[in-house]
């Protein structure tokens, strides 16, 4: 016989009159048991079943060993041995399985091979992975909606209650949950594809690897991404874009820092002029210990730093008939921040030579204009040249410029910003651009409206006959910039 | 391994007079949260250890423990025993008691199902915690407790302090 100690687990402990380990005699784990019994009733019941053996819901360890390892209840114990008796503890919800069982009675499944037909047929694909799944690979038909967004984004896809939805996840269980979400939003015809994107590959059907945001760009542009007009596609169309701001002033600064907020990968900017602290006034991409350095290197570093991953090309020189078309070749947009005459209809006929919109934008005090001029559209209804409304330059005299005239600092923000706004749902391809129509905004009286503007098939830039005009600097010189 | 969170150890807690409830201290829930969301979408599962007064359970550290379950963590769990025995220890130098058993729900509220009343121990008290998927990350809700009386379980009064 050995003296053996038996811990006690809490739940137990009422059945020993809250002792937590008693001493018994024996010289097995049975007998040490069968002593522990004889001192406290009932308590061999709650370990041991009626024939004697081990109850599953418990285990007994000898010091660091499972008795089960050794030799169950027939353990021989050494003197001064600890017996612990130890609570199984376990549980689970099981409701996943169960309900899955009940999904695969009621959904439909289809294999792999048989979207095919059920697309030809009218059927929506949805591939409702995680974008890090998706990023892995995804049968190019199907639209990618995360499960989470269901709910949100499916009617950008299928409005018609009626429209066959196959729904597809990683291994056919999430696609049956999801399947099921649709079905309660009232989708008739949901189908879930058996084995997911795992047996879609394994079949040999063919998909495509998208390319997708990284989790830093994820995280940066996330308020883009719930923005069903921009999400996923729209964030990548916008860091594959390229936008040159002619002029580092008033209506580029804000426009700049905007779209290279928004993630515009590429931006260019030409300006020969150096920061002067009059500019400080509503140039907001400038600062006070920049005065005296060239525009586009206060402006490249301050864009730098609101987003890194940005490419920032600079010219800092002034545009010419000469290296306007070299310059602007390439870009998708031009955005027109000038203040003088002579740089906006090159500005302008550089554009229309090129095809590229351009988002024009003017202030005068408490006045603003934006517009877009685009006579090269092809994706709608094309629009008027700068030219087709101001044929040539005004007298000097009549043309202030921003030193002489002044402004109310805020101002140029906002056309700057409006401008921005365009030239974003021009890359996106979204919305009714300003083509074809001009913005006025008045701050004094606060009111905007929107002007009409239509081509003039007799311009001599861009209309029928222009093709032999060549780029030429307008003989038109400002006093300073804006 | 166990990791072993103290806390504070509130002595007048014996004057209180006991009813149904259990306490646990801001910090620990707020463990327990997050501990919760990072096991999604698996079931994970802990020991409580504290002080029982009647009905009454002030929660005084919490261990997470494996889930031995391999085939079916999202609705499944069971502790390993070695971490009861190394608990049980830790909790006896501590001068405190093994008082209840936390474990997640994965999508699914926290209350306990067949399975739970299948394994549970009259006199120890259970934390059930809802967790659930919120895209990319997860996310843990309200916490309730429960004890068992042999039959069934019944809810108690939570309270964090």
């Amino acid at each position: 016989m050995s003296s053996i100690t038996i811990r006690i687990p809490t739940p137990l402990r009422p059945l020993t009159g809250g002792e937590s380990q008693p001493r018994v005699e024996g010289s097995t784990v049975r007998e040490a048991l069968t002593a522990l019994e004889s001192r406290h009733e009932g308590i061999r019941g709650r370990v041991l079943t009626p024939e004697g053996e081990l109850r599953g819901f418990v285990n007994v360890f000898v010091g660091e060993t499972d008795i089960r390892r050794l030799q169950g209840l027939d353990t021989a114990l050494a003197e001064g041995s600890t017996l612990s008796v130890l609570p199984a503890v376990a549980g689970g919800s099981q409701a996943r399985r169960r309900r899955l069982a009940a999904l695969r009675s009621e959904i439909e499944e289809i294999a792999p091979a048989e979207v095919a037909s059920r697309l030809a047929a009218g059927a929506l694909l949805v591939d409702v992975r995680e974008p890090d799944e998706v990023a892995q690979g995804s049968p190019a038909q199907a639209v990618k909606i995360p499960r989470g967004f269901l709910e949100i984004r499916i009617e950008e896809f299928a409005s018609e209650p009626d429209r066959e939805i196959l729904a597809l996840c990683a291994g056919g269980t999430r696609s049956l949950f999801a399947a099921d979400d649709l079905r309660r939003l009232g989708f008739e015809r949901v189908v879930s594809v058996a084995g997911g994107f795992s047996a879609w590959k394994k079949d040999g059907l063919p998909f495509e690897v998208p390319r997708a945001l990284s989790p830093e760009q994820r995280e940066r542009y996330g308020r883009h991404l719930t923005v069903p007009e921009v999400g996923e596609e729209g964030q990548l169309r916008l860091l594959d874009a390229k936008v040159l701001l002619v002029g580092a002033g008033g209506l580029g600064a804000p426009a700049a820092l905007y779209l290279a907020a928004a993630g515009v990968g590429t931006l260019g900017i030409i300006d020969d002029d150096v920061v002067d602290r009059s500019n400080l006034q509503r140039q907001i991409l400038h600062a006070d210990d920049r005065v005296g350095t060239p525009k586009v290197e206060s402006a490249r570093d301050h864009l730098l730093a609101l987003n890194p991953t940005l490419e920032v090309r600079v010219w800092p020189e002034r545009l010419t008939a000469a290296n306007a078309l070299e310059i602007f070749a390439g870009f998708d947009v031009v955005l027109d921040g000038t203040d003088n005459f002579a740089t906006r209809y090159l500005v302008n006929d550089a554009c229309v030579r090129l095809g590229i919109p351009n988002v024009h934008g003017s202030v005068f005090r408490f006045e603003g204009q934006v517009s877009v001029f685009w006579p090269g559209r092809t994706d709608g209804e094309p629009g008027p040249c700068y030219r087709c409304l101001y044929p040539e330059p005004p007298p000097p005299e009549l043309a202030p410029s921003c030193a002489e005239a002044g402004v109310l600092g805020v101002l140029p923000g906002v056309v700057g910003l409006l401008q921005a706004v365009e030239t974003l749902k021009l890359l996106l391809g979204i919305g009714e651009p300003l083509v074809g129509r001009l913005l006025h905004y008045d701050a004094l009286t606060a009111e905007l409206r929107r002007f009409e503007s239509s081509r003039d098939p007799e311009c001599a830039w861009c209309g029928e006959d222009a093709e032999t005009v060549e780029l030429n600097d307008v003989a038109f010189v400002c006093a300073t910039g804006s | 391994m166990i990791a072993l969170l103290p806390a504070a150890i509130d002595t007048r807690l014996a004057n209180v007079v006991a009813e149904d409830r259990l306490r646990i201290p801001q910090d620990l829930a707020d463990d327990l949260a997050s501990r919760s969301a990072e096991g999604y979408p698996h079931e994970v599962c802990g020991l409580l250890l504290g002080r029982h007064y009647g009905g009454s359970w002030r929660v005084e550290a919490l261990t997470q423990g494996r889930n031995l379950v391999e085939d079916r963590r999202e609705d499944r769990f069971e502790l390993d025993p070695a971490h009861y025995l190394e608990a049980d220890r830790i909790a006896a130098r501590a001068g405190l008691d093994i008082i209840g058993v936390w474990h997640t729900h994965p999508d699914h509220p926290a209350v306990p199902s067949a399975t739970d009343r299948h394994f549970a121990w009259e006199g120890f008290v259970y934390v059930i915690v809802p967790t659930r998927s919120t895209g990319t990350t997860a996310t843990a809700g309200e916490p309730r407790a429960w004890v068992f009386d042999g039959r069934r379980f019944s809810e108690i009064e939570k309270e964090t302090t």
